[in-house]
């Protein structure tokens, strides 16, 4: 019971995860900040902002709705921090493994977005109100290039564990080569997730300010800025453990190094990619999910059950 | 006969009455005084038969009794007509170009609340350049108006 | 929200997508714009009133401070007209000195705009990029100037300060950077998958619609209009520079984008003309302090586009007139034309792609402070008194504030 609660609270859970929620955002905006020839922030800069947030006076609107508005933040940090722990760190099974496991990471990290347009909802703020109607516009297009990428991969190994798929992977050697199509598709479909450029239409703030965000301040926005860190690490330890899935029968220490630095490499890949585009426009941005995205989802499928059925038989 | 000359001439065929109030400044700047009574048709003529499509701005004056306006008028070869015409402040009533030139609505509504200016068929719309509540009959670039005094 | 009922939104007077404080309240259908209403006046400083009470001198500086970004168009337009008015013969020099200022800072001017575009469209890379390339224009006008804005360059009857074969050195190698830098940007504006989605068939202006609405500057050009006053009007040292004047058909903000980069271009063609046909000689004459009574009309083809004044004298020191029309009020029509049936997204873009200057545009008179509800004026004392008393009414109050203060110094 200790040992869980310790797993839950401390490591891998909420304390670790955040810390290293934390790292991930300063080293993504660090590397943003250099790729755009900025000096970038200090690496205490997360921890700085987070604590300065903390202590901030929370300011509710008057119209909003006390408690979803109050709720969402914690509802959205909880949900992702949970995902966290059904992720394999250092060996091939994660601390709450099951059958099925992968289809609640994906869950867990579909309430994030969910959680964003309550809360911007129910603040009643009219950029708020567009903000969290362009959230959801977005998880409708993203969602399903997302999940087909990830589904491709599990379908060559045919198994909705991430253990079975670790265990897959490591039993076919350079498999994971054949989903290289699939990790971009689920790495770019991602960035609509994190509402990152060129999908960060929700909170584009030229537009609407800071979207669904725009009401809250203080702790609970700190709640949110820390949700969209740990969401960043939850999503990129998924694709790690999905699509790099290499490494894990290492000794722990090593084969958790190697996945952080996975991670870390995930997370560049992020980084540039938001450094290197301008944001979309929404109708733009669906008919790049759907037109484009999809189809090549769809082609990584066909390939995965062509060599399933034909290399694996 | 350069081309100044040439647009004189061509006006002065027209509106005979336009005779004297031609001042040709410089090169590509003449300058006409016309009553408000004549206005309308040779500021149309100007612009529409003449060319001088583009409507730079329109100055508003404080002379004294009367209010003067000038329009400049340019060509697309750089000369500029400041077509000027008065009106008495007692009832200084001027008709709209936003007819012609639609971008001039902004220009009129400078008119009409820096020199109090009325101009007739300007569409309804938000004042500018002064705020909502700048109160009626006080019209800042009027001669009349000083700032500390009204402060 | 996605019924068919229409709501308003507003975007400023205070909004992240503006720089200055404007009011555009947008009817939404959705994402779509079905109207706009636009409230200027925000930035109301009664410069036009405040010029009538001052003399030349001071008045080159206070329309300076017109605007920020072309503070040396507006003082060049000005000064032009009184010049005019004075039958002043300016040297040839001091000419040439406008000129290469004018276009030192129409560089800097665009540089700025190309990363505001940027910022935009959500484009940061390209804000930091091209305002870090800016600093090297920002360096040379400093160097020639004194000043990084509002130069104080240009006084009645020429300029202040001549430039010398080192400070000329210096700028053509800031030229040769900026121009290598300029061509990588032609490169990504026309390449950039991204940035073409975002920019093309946005804020559409046909050529006819242009013309009608009287656009000016990049926005006229960009729709095929070929009004550039440097070309059509010539005034300091362009009748004897040789450029092109850049037009584009695309009619839209990607067209607004080749335009201002593809002018950049050119205007480092002119300072290199500028530096190599330098004439030698004084750079200013005596200018009397009374202008005699007359009037001028002066034109400049700011960054924006034309930039208009009118001065009327009247024999003494100070001006009987001064009327300023910067080149965003021409503009301005022409955003709502733009915003009719665009989506929300398009919003910041479509406005910041005429390069909207809102001090500019708004100067004129704001001396008194108006209580609304009885349509009286009040005075500043009054104005203060009554901040004081409706903060009591809120509970503070630093009167009580004051005494205690007071009393613990005395305890000290």
């Amino acid at each position: 019971m200790l040992g869980m609660l310790f797993s839950i609270l401390i490591f891998p859970g909420l304390l670790f995860v955040s810390v290293f929620g934390l790292s991930v955002e300063y080293i993504d905006r660090k590397i943003y900040a250099r790729l755009q020839n900025r000096l970038g922030p200090p690496w205490f800069q997360p921890v700085a902002d987070l604590i300065k947030l903390l202590a901030k006076e929370d300011i509710i609107p008057k119209a909003a709705n006390q408690n979803m508005f109050k709720l969402a933040p914690l509802f959205a940090l909880t949900a992702v921090v949970t995902a966290f722990l059904y992720i394999p760190l250092w060996n091939k099974e994660s601390l709450f493994s099951f059958n099925g496991d992968i289809i609640v990471v994906l869950y867990l990290l579909t309430i994030p977005t969910l959680a964003f347009f309550i809360g911007g909802w129910y603040s009643t703020s009219l950029y708020a109100r567009i903000g969290s109607v362009r959230s959801l516009t977005q998880l409708f297009a993203y969602e399903v290039p997302l999940f087909m990428g990830i589904l491709s991969s599990a379908l060559l190994a045919g198994s909705w564990s991430l253990k079975e798929i670790i265990n897959f992977y490591a039993g076919h050697n350079w498999f994971w080569f054949f989903n290289l199509l699939g990790f971009a598709i689920t790495l770019v479909s991602f960035l609509g997730k994190l509402e990152k450029t060129p999908f960060d239409i929700p909170e584009a703030e030229t537009e609407v300010v800071a979207g669904s965000f725009t009401e809250y301040s203080g702790r609970l926005f700190a709640f949110l800025r820390l949700t969209l860190d740990v969401e960043m690490v939850v999503g990129s330890a998924l694709l790690a453990a999905v699509f790099l899935p290499f490494g894990f029968s290492l000794p722990p220490v090593f084969a958790f190094v190697l996945f952080m630095i996975k991670i870390l490499f995930i997370v560049s890949l992020i980084s540039l990619l938001r450094t290197i585009v301008a944001r979309l426009r929404m109708d733009q941005m669906i008919d790049f999910c759907w037109k484009f995205m999809v189809p090549l989802a769809f082609l990584q499928i066909l390939i995965n059950l062509i060599i399933k059925g034909i290399i694996l038989r | 006969m350069n081309k100044e000359e040439s647009i004189k001439e061509d006006l002065l065929k027209k509106f005979s009455y336009l005779d004297g109030t031609f001042n040709i400044v410089r090169a590509r700047r003449i300058s006409i005084t016309v009553g408000l009574e004549n206005f309308n048709e040779v500021f149309v003529y100007i612009a529409k038969q003449m060319h001088f499509g583009h409507l730079c701005t329109i100055t508003g004056l404080d002379e004294g009794e009367r209010l003067g306006f000038i329009y400049h008028l340019a060509d697309e070869s750089g000369c500029v007509i400041n077509l000027k015409t008065s009106v008495s402040k007692d009832n200084p009533v001027i008709k709209t170009v936003t007819g012609y030139f639609p971008g001039a609505e902004i220009y009129e509504r400078e008119l009409v609340d820096l020199f109090g200016a009325k101009v007739e068929g300007l569409s309804e719309g938000n004042r500018y350049p002064l705020t909502d509540d700048w109160p009626l009959e006080q019209f800042p670039l009027r001669k009349d108006w000083k700032g500390r005094e009204n402060a | 929200m996605h019924n068919s009922e229409e709501f308003k939104i507003p975007f400023g007077p205070q909004h992240p997508a503006l720089k200055e404080p404007e009011s555009f309240s947008v009817a939404l259908k959705g994402e779509k714009i079905m109207g706009v209403d636009i409230r200027l006046g925000y930035n109301h400083r009664g410069i036009e009133k405040a010029a009538e009470e001052r003399t030349y001198i001071q008045d080159i500086y206070l329309i300076e401070r017109v605007c920020g970004i072309c503070s040396h168009a507006h003082a060049t337009c000005f000064i032009q007209a009184v010049e005019e008015i004075a039958n002043l013969v300016v040297p040839k020099r001091a000419l040439y000195i406008r000129t290469l200022i004018a276009e030192l800072e129409r560089v800097h001017s665009h540089l700025l705009w190309l990363g505001v575009a940027g910022h935009e469209i959500g484009f940061d890379t390209l804000l930091m990029y091209s305002w870090r390339d800016r600093e090297v224009v920002m360096d040379i006008l400093a160097l020639l100037t004194g000043n990084r804005v509002n130069y104080g360059m240009n006084t009645i009857g020429g300029v202040r300060r001549d430039i010398d074969p080192e400070q000329i050195q210096q700028t053509l190698k800031a030229v040769d950077i900026l121009e290598e830098r300029t061509k990588y940007y032609i490169e990504v504006a026309t390449q950039e998958t991204t940035i073409i989605k975002r920019l093309s068939g946005v804020g559409v202006v046909s050529y006819d619609d242009a013309l009608r609405l009287d656009a000016v500057g990049p926005t006229a050009r960009a729709s095929g209009v070929k009004r550039d006053i440097r070309a059509d009007d010539p005034y300091a040292a362009y009748a004897e520079i040789s450029f092109d004047v850049i037009t584009d058909d695309h009619c839209d903000v990607y067209g607004r984008t080749v335009v201002r980069v593809k002018e950049l271009m050119e205007s480092y063609k002119i300072i290199r003309q500028v530096l190599k046909n330098l004439p030698e000689g004084p750079i200013a004459v005596r200018a009397p302090r009374m202008i005699p009574a007359g009037e001028a009309l002066s034109r400049y083809e700011a960054p924006r586009g034309e930039d208009v004044h009118y001065v009327k004298a009247n024999g003494t020191d100070k001006p009987e007139r001064v009327k300023i029309r910067a080149p965003t009020l021409a503009n301005i029509q022409a955003v709502k034309h733009m915003l009719k049936d665009r989506y929300l997204a398009d919003m910041p873009i479509v406005i910041a792609a005429i390069d909207p200057c809102f001090s500019c545009t708004d100067r004129l008179v704001s001396l008194s402070h108006i209580d609304s509800r009885d349509k009286k004026t009040i005075t500043w004392p009054e104005l203060h008194q009554f901040s004081i008393e409706w903060h009591k009414q809120q509970g503070i109050d630093f009167t009580q504030l004051n005494k205690q203060l007071e009393e613990r110094l005395k305890k000290c």
